[in-house]
């Protein structure tokens, strides 16, 4: 991993795995260890992000991507200033929503006061959106939706302007795994 | 399906109804759905003053539809004049129990001696 020791290189991970829920421990393992190992983040960090990923992925699988499809997820970090975690679905799912819905559900739930009474609705707002500095939801081209969480080490609510401008070129390959 | 054990243990005094439910690895996705029935059948079976300590020592993990559940059954247990306790959660199970602001519903404390005690209060 000498690419991951140079705290001033990018890297990047891509994962595809299959729509199925019976993948998504691996993933909080593969983020737990990659957070701990690869980052300088603090380690209840490892943790935050193993449940960010979880709760992007299961939405994705609930939401997004029908059985038989996948999703994608892509892990962005430099050692020592942030982590940029995406998750992709196909659209295929029967309860889909698009950017602009899911942005409006998000708003709407992150309102201060708002109740939530259901067993569900609390993992993208109370867990995502409270352990990130910034959240975008995108339509993709080609359908279906895309997610991506950026958490910085240390200037949190920097801009992402600002990221794009300072941060380098991937010099490497990106890991690709496909499960 | 992700390894979970759910275990429940009777700790009754002569004046409350006491079950400790303890809950051990990780609840997640894919066993979310069925492991919480067990914990509805105790209720089921306990309409009224149940008194429930969550025995989390050995939990690993959960996730916001474990945390839907958690408050399900608070509610349910206070409805029918009981009280609920989380005990022993580890820093990142409390950290989570935090964000989403379980804590500020359900008393978390460090035992299940000084849960048994915030019960008798």
């Amino acid at each position: 991993m000498e690419n991951a020791e140079n705290k001033d290189q990018e890297v990047k991970i891509t994962i595809t795995l299959p729509t199925n829920a019976y993948f998504i421990s691996g993933i909080r393992d593969f983020t737990l260890n990659m957070v701990k190992s690869s980052t300088n983040f603090e380690e209840k960090w490892a943790y935050r992000f193993q449940s960010v990923i979880d709760e992007l992925c299961n939405n994705a699988i609930e939401y997004g991507s029908a059985p038989g499809s996948d999703i994608r997820i892509t892990f962005q970090y430099k050692k020592d200033d942030y982590l940029k975690i995406s998750v992709e679905d196909t659209g295929t799912g029967k309860n889909k929503l698009n950017a602009a819905g899911l942005q409006k559900l998000f708003n709407e739930r992150k309102t201060p006061g708002y109740a939530f009474t259901g067993i569900r609705g609390r993992g993208l707002v109370k867990i995502v959106g409270e352990w990130s500095d910034e959240i975008k939801f995108e339509d993709r081209p080609e359908g279906g939706l895309k997610i991506s969480i950026t958490k910085f080490m240390k200037d949190a609510r920097k801009s992402e302007e600002s990221l794009k401008n300072s941060a380098p070129q991937v010099q490497q390959k990106p890991a690709t795994i496909t499960i | 399906m992700t390894e979970v054990l759910i275990t429940i243990e009777e700790a009754s005094t002569p004046e409350k109804n006491i079950k400790i439910v303890h809950i051990g690895g990780q609840l997640d996705e894919s066993n979310i759905d069925e492991k919480i029935k067990e914990i509805y059948a105790l209720l089921e079976a306990n309409p009224q003053n149940l008194n429930l300590i969550f025995d989390l020592e050995n939990l690993e993990y959960m996730n916001s539809k474990s945390i839907g559940y958690l408050t399900d059954i608070y509610g349910k247990i206070t409805e029918g004049g009981g009280e609920m306790v989380i005990a022993k959660a580890r820093q990142n199970i409390a950290d989570i129990l935090q964000v989403v602001g379980l804590t500020q519903l359900i008393q978390s404390v460090e035992s299940t001696e000084a849960a048994k005690t915030a019960l008798s209060s």
